[in-house]
């Protein structure tokens, strides 16, 4: 009995708390503060939902195509599993709850996390007298890692891909292929099992410290030069000088194009947004350095009024617009920062 | 960027002149911090002499003001000009920061 308690015990540790204490490497290492724990155990919550879909859909598969155990793991089982922990990425990303490649890799990392600890959970309760600490280890170092690594590569190459304006199916599909092709290849063991895990360990952090110190430095170009541009903009426009501006000029230029309440529309538009974001970032800004964000009393009537007009400029207008405010994912993102 | 420290029993004062931007606001960090490292508790900083802040500037700032908070110092901003003044309240920074019309409000805050 004490034999078995202490196997359970070490199968237990070795499969759930390398990925966990992963998981929490990255969340330290978001030095801005984006991700939000909710979110978070959102993303566990539903890592875990994915690993029950992934079982049956696996299952009724494998039966439905009549292959085998090796043929099911080395090629469906990683489309169908990428597939369904890449759904909840998207439904984050739909939510505007992922800004930054950062966040996105964590929040990934997550929904691997919690698929990979109930595949664990599941593996325990189903080889309850299995003594083999070392598949445990490769478990726990190898395939938990590996579902986190895999949904967390997906993650930041979409958000990179949207984030550079490209079209949401062509940033989702390489990225997919890409969590697959690796899935698929560590479900090969081409390597030593041990020597693939080992890979894995010593690797993957390494991959994840440079793509984060890379976005960082990318986010703080953005609030640098964003911040500054902006402020100088909306200074302009409450000293009314912003029609001899180029920006001004261009919008005066469009009054050929729209009736005059549009132009209205628009250069009140221009102006909300201009102290919406700049409060988004302020928020940014306090969140990194752990000071409680600032929530103004009016900001849900702002951003409702922001949508209103938004609405009716209609797409031509926020297409005229453009040259000067172009509402992309991330300023959508960001305005969510303000709530 | 001109950075000129007065050291006097009750408080510091520190008066910068120019620019605190990117490449500027790493020596500002450095040499507030250096300050505090000094025992200063209390951190007056004469903003008359800037003349433009970014973003990195302010940052700066919101570091300064968590470690004063820290130790239970103080920070305080004063003779901001009109422009700087805007832009922490554009921001909405002013509810973040101790600002005082001049040196000696500043004293007394």
């Amino acid at each position: 009995m004490d034999q078995f308690l202490f196997q359970t015990t070490m199968n237990v540790i070795f499969s759930f708390l390398p990925v966990v204490l992963l998981l929490t490497f990255l969340f330290l290492l978001d030095s801005f503060n984006l991700v939000r724990v909710k979110t978070l155990v959102f993303s566990l919550l539903f890592g875990a939902v994915c690993a029950i879909a992934g079982y049956f859909l696996n299952t009724w598969f494998g039966k439905w195509l009549a292959i085998d155990y090796s043929i099911l793991s080395r090629y469906v089982g990683p489309v169908i599993e990428e597939l369904l922990k890449a759904l909840v990425v998207l439904y984050l990303i739909s939510r505007k709850k992922i800004g930054f490649i950062i966040d996105g890799a964590i929040y990934g990392f997550a929904i691997g996390t919690g698929f990979s600890l109930f595949e664990n959970i599941y593996f325990l309760f189903n080889t309850p007298a299995d003594y083999n600490l070392l598949k445990w280890i490769i478990r726990g170092f190898g395939t938990a890692i590996m579902h986190g690594g895999c949904t967390s590569f997906f993650a930041l190459l979409f958000v990179g891909g949207i984030s550079r304006s490209e079209n949401k199916l062509m940033a989702a599909l390489p990225a997919l292929l890409l969590a697959i092709l690796l899935h698929s290849g560590f479900n090969h063991f081409m390597l030593n099992p041990v020597l693939q895990t080992l890979l894995i360990v010593v690797f993957l952090p390494i991959v994840f410290v440079l793509v984060f110190k890379y976005s960082s430095s990318k986010l703080q170009n953005w609030l640098e030069i964003e911040f500054n541009s902006e402020i100088e903009i909306l200074n302009m426009i409450h000293r009314g000088e912003f029609s001899e501006t180029k920006a001004g000029m261009y919008l005066k230029s469009l009054k050929l194009q729209f009736n005059p309440e549009i132009i209205l529309d628009m250069y009140c538009y221009i102006d909300l947004y201009l102290e919406l974001s700049i409060k988004a970032k302020r928020n940014l800004m306090l969140k990194e350095n752990e000071f409680p964000i600032i929530i103004e009393p009016d900001i849900q009537s702002k951003l409702a009024e922001l949508a209103q007009i938004r609405k009716q400029i209609g797409k031509l207008g926020e297409l005229a617009l453009e040259p000067l405010i172009r509402m992309d994912y991330r300023n959508l993102w960001k305005l969510n920062q303000l709530t | 960027m001109n950075v000129k420290i007065t050291t006097l029993p009750d408080y510091t004062l520190i008066s910068v002149e120019g620019r605190v931007d990117t490449t500027t606001s790493a020596g500002l960090e450095k040499t507030l911090m250096e300050s505090i490292d000094g025992g200063c508790t209390k951190i007056i900083l004469d903003c008359s002499g800037i003349n433009y802040i970014s973003s990195s500037g302010l940052r700066v700032f919101l570091v300064i003001q968590k470690k004063m908070i820290s130790i239970k110092g103080h920070f305080n901003l004063c003779n901001l000009q009109p422009g700087i003044r805007e832009i922490f309240d554009i921001s909405g920074f002013s509810s973040i920061f101790s600002i005082f019309p001049d040196k000696e409000a500043a004293m007394i805050g």
